[in-house]
C-alpha cells in the first residue's frame, strides 16, 4: 500500500468526488420528485445554481489550464533565448 | 469507424435526443417533473463523469504499491550513470 500522504491526499480526493457526487444527484435528480413543502429544499440552492455552477468551475479550470501552458511556453522561451 | 466518428456519433444521436425532449419537439406531455431533472443531464453527466474521474484518480493514488527497493536501486543507478558520463566528458 502507498504510505503517508500519498493515502491521505487519494482517500481524500474519494470523499470529496462522492460527496459532490452525492449532493449534485440529490438536487439534480430526487429533488423535483419531493413535495415542494418538504424541509429538504432549505439546504438546496435554487435550480438555475445546478448549471451555473459546473459552468463556472469547469471555465476556471480552462482559464487555469490555459494559464500554465502560457507560463510553461514563456519560461520555456526565455531559456532558449538565453541560451543563444 | 475510426473510435473519434463512433464517440462523435454517439454524442450527436444522444445530443439531438435529449434536445429533442427537452423542447418537446415529439410532442410528447412529460410530467413537470420529468421535464425538470431533464434538462440539467447533460450538465449533470459532465458532473459525475468528472466526479468518477477524481474518485479513480484518488483511490488509485492511494492504493499504489510503493517499492522501496526499486527506489533506492533506482537511484543508485542514476548516482552510477552521472559518473559514467561526466568521466567521458558530458558536462550537467
Amino acid at each position: 500500500m502507498a504510505t503517508g500522504t500519498d493515502q491521505v491526499v487519494g482517500f481524500g480526493l474519494v470523499t470529496v468526488s462522492l460527496i459532490i457526487f452525492a449532493y449534485y444527484t440529490a438536487w439534480v435528480i430526487l429533488l423535483p420528485f419531493i413535495d415542494s413543502q418538504h424541509v429538504i429544499h432549505k439546504y438546496f440552492l435554487p435550480r438555475a445554481y445546478a448549471i451555473i455552477i459546473p459552468l463556472a468551475a469547469g471555465l476556471l479550470l480552462l482559464l487555469f489550464v490555459g494559464l500554465f501552458i502560457t507560463y510553461v511556453m514563456l519560461k520555456s522561451q526565455r531559456v532558449a533565448k538565453k541560451a543563444q | 469507424m475510426t473510435k473519434l466518428a463512433q464517440w462523435l456519433w454517439a454524442l450527436a444521436l444522444l445530443g439531438s435526443a435529449w434536445a429533442a425532449l427537452t423542447m418537446g419537439a415529439l410532442g410528447l406531455e412529460l410530467p413537470s417533473s420529468c421535464q425538470e431533472v431533464l434538462w440539467p443531464l447533460p450538465a449533470y453527466l459532465l458532473v459525475s463523469a468528472g466526479c468518477y474521474a477524481l474518485g479513480t484518480v484518488g483511490y488509485r493514488l492511494a492504493t499504489f504499491h510503493d517499492c522501496e527497493d526499486a527506489a533506492r536501486e533506482l537511484q543508485d543507478q542514476i548516482v552510477e550513470a552521472r559518473a559514467d558520463l561526466a568521466r567521458r566528458g558530458l558536462r550537467f
